[in-house]
């Protein structure tokens, strides 16, 4: 009898924790709707942010946009996409910037000035909460939780 | 035991480590700000820097980060080996060019804390894809080379010594090319870089002049997902011979044959490396094998490599590894070509490896840009291995010894 509450309880106990995830929004990749990218893959994604790939596969220049460290999409950004914490991050930028080869993306504040970033730039390219999205830019990638 | 106590072996004229804690004092004060790195601007202004201490268990040799160190560690815990800041100003001066300097502060060849400009060059992007830079640039003669002192950019300490103890050499006056390709869902990049050396590298009391050697060199990398796997070459051709008479204070007359026999001088020494990469989730694996092929009869040729994997769970990542390097007698030479004196006998003595290396330790990642970790070394190798050493007593060595290491990491 107790196990068969035990299990009633943590029942009950899954059921309150699942909306709250559900509420949690998804994350994607967008880009300027006038880019000419219609979809990307996680490799691809991968190399633009890390710098690896400047250019789109028509030639565009990627302009890609980050988060600072204190918002909580840019954990979830590369945690989802690498599987990364955020030092690891750090610690990739910071070898690629005293080493002379490269500097990071720009950072901007908040979701908001992705977007504005994204249609601002020909090339922009952004991770921003899928409810965000508008017609001015294309979504490229869903990041699957 | 007081700070400078730490910092001590080096030069008198140099107030022990005044230097880099001035420098330290003034970048701390210049942590505030950080935001500078993060907004939009033209002008972004960064650094690095490490606080390290280390000792070993004998005080047979003394244990150098690599041979560009003159003095190096033994039984009492240091801050010489191990410590260093960094400072970069980096300035977009237009979506093209871009112009960057950085002065670096580490225990060098004089045995001071002399800041270096360690970098100072434009880069021009013809394409996105195109990268051509001019000036003062770092090398990659292996992969990682033009980062190993930025502490907080990888898992260790410090890079495993076993690959990295013959490599003093860290900027050219000269120009390279970089080209990324995207090839399926990857990409190939090719570096090739040519200069001259810069640099000096200590020999006992004396230096070696390398500056003004050519240097030449360059990578095929193809990353793809986690996966990173790059070959490279690189040569040097030395300018000068290694001042052997001047160390050993011998009228050089007297030791012709064996300094002609020794000559370095017009000598060209090959690098040749294969480097593979896997990083992804909470796992870190690296595996790299060099093969240093010397011309001068001075140097051994050398094989070396190390292999390393690491896991994080939260704020800690454990990591364990080997590494080793091995090094062999010129081909061709034997006693009846190898001339008949002691000096001859003792400088080629002086350049033999011949070790293997477990280490294992922790980074943790305390808060944002700042990571302490704790390493052991356990050094395993034969008397005969003192190559990578300084100030060894041949006759007591026995080739194995542990280090223990402790430092603290931070990029600002």
């Amino acid at each position: 009898m107790p196990f068969r509450r035990l299990i009633l309880l943590g029942s009950i106990f899954w059921l309150l924790v699942q909306p709250a995830a559900e509420v949690r929004a998804e994350l994607v990749v967008v880009v300027n709707a006038r880019c000419g990218v219609a979809a990307m893959t996680r490799n691809e994604v991968i190399n633009i942010f890390f710098g690896r790939n400047r250019q789109y596969f028509n030639g565009i220049e990627a302009q890609p946009v980050d988060l600072p460290d204190t918002h909580p999409d840019r954990l979830r950004f590369y945690g989802l996409l690498v599987g990364k914490d955020l030092s690891e991050i750090n610690a990739y930028w910071s070898r690629q910037v005293f080493s002379g080869r490269m500097q990071p993306p720009a950072k901007v504040g908040s979701a908001e000035e992705v977007l504005k970033w994204v249609v601002s730039h020909p090339g922009g390219i952004g991770f921003i909460d899928l409810a965000k999205a508008d017609a001015r830019v294309r979504v490229v990638y869903e990041l699957a939780p | 035991m007081t700070i400078a106590n730490l910092f001590r072996r080096v030069a008198p004229a140099c107030s022990p480590g005044r230097l880099f804690l001035a420098l330290a004092g003034s970048a701390l004060l210049s942590v505030a700000p950080h935001v500078m790195a993060e907004s939009d601007s033209a002008l972004s202004l960064n650094g690095f820097g490490t606080f390290g201490l280390a000792r070993t268990t004998t005080d047979d040799v003394e244990f150098v980060r690599d041979i560009s160190q003159p003095r190096g560690v033994g039984k009492d815990w240091s801050a010489l080996i191990d410590s260093v800041l960094g400072l970069q100003a980096a300035w977009r001066i237009s979506p093209q060019f871009e112009a960057v300097v950085q002065a670096t502060s580490r225990y060098r060849y004089d045995r001071t804390f002399t800041p270096d400009i360690s970098w100072a060059f434009i880069k021009y992007n013809p394409t996105p894809n195109l990268s051509l830079r001019a000036g003062r640039l770092g090398t990659e003669f292996f992969m990682m080379a033009d980062s190993r002192w930025v502490g907080y950019s990888f898992l260790t300490v410090r890079p495993p010594g076993d690959y990295f103890w013959y490599l003093p050499f860290y900027s050219i006056h000269g120009a390279d090319a970089a080209i990324n390709l995207s090839l399926g869902e990857g990409v190939l990049r090719t570096k090739a870089f040519y200069g001259h050396s810069n640099g000096k590298i200590p020999l006992a009391d004396e230096q070696w002049d390398i500056a003004g050697s050519p240097m030449l060199g360059g990578y095929l990398e193809y990353q793809r997902g986690p996966w990173q796997v790059r070959a490279s070459y690189a040569n040097i051709k030395f300018k000068n011979d290694l001042p052997i008479a001047t160390v050993l204070k011998i009228p050089p007359a007297n030791i012709s044959e064996a300094l002609n026999f020794l000559s370095t001088r017009g000598a060209r020494t090959h690098y040749y490396s294969l480097g593979v990469v896997y990083d992804q989730g909470p796992w870190q694996a690296q595996l790299m094998l060099n093969h240093i092929d010397q011309g001068s009869n001075a140097l051994e040729s050398s094989d070396g490599g190390y292999a390393l994997a690491g896991y994080r769970m939260g704020t800690l990542t454990p990591y364990s590894g080997y590494s080793w390097v091995r090094s062999n007698k010129q081909p061709g030479l034997n006693s009846s070509s190898v001339p008949q004196n002691e000096v001859a006998a003792y400088v080629m003595q002086d350049s033999h490896a011949d070790q293997r290396t477990i280490f294992a330790g922790m980074r943790w990642d305390v808060v944002r840009n700042v990571a302490v970790k704790a390493q052991w070394d356990g050094i395993r190798g034969e008397a005969s291995s003192l190559f990578p050493y300084r100030q060894d007593n041949r006759a007591r060595w026995d080739g194995r010894m542990d280090v223990f290491s402790l430092t603290m990491d931070f990029v600002f």
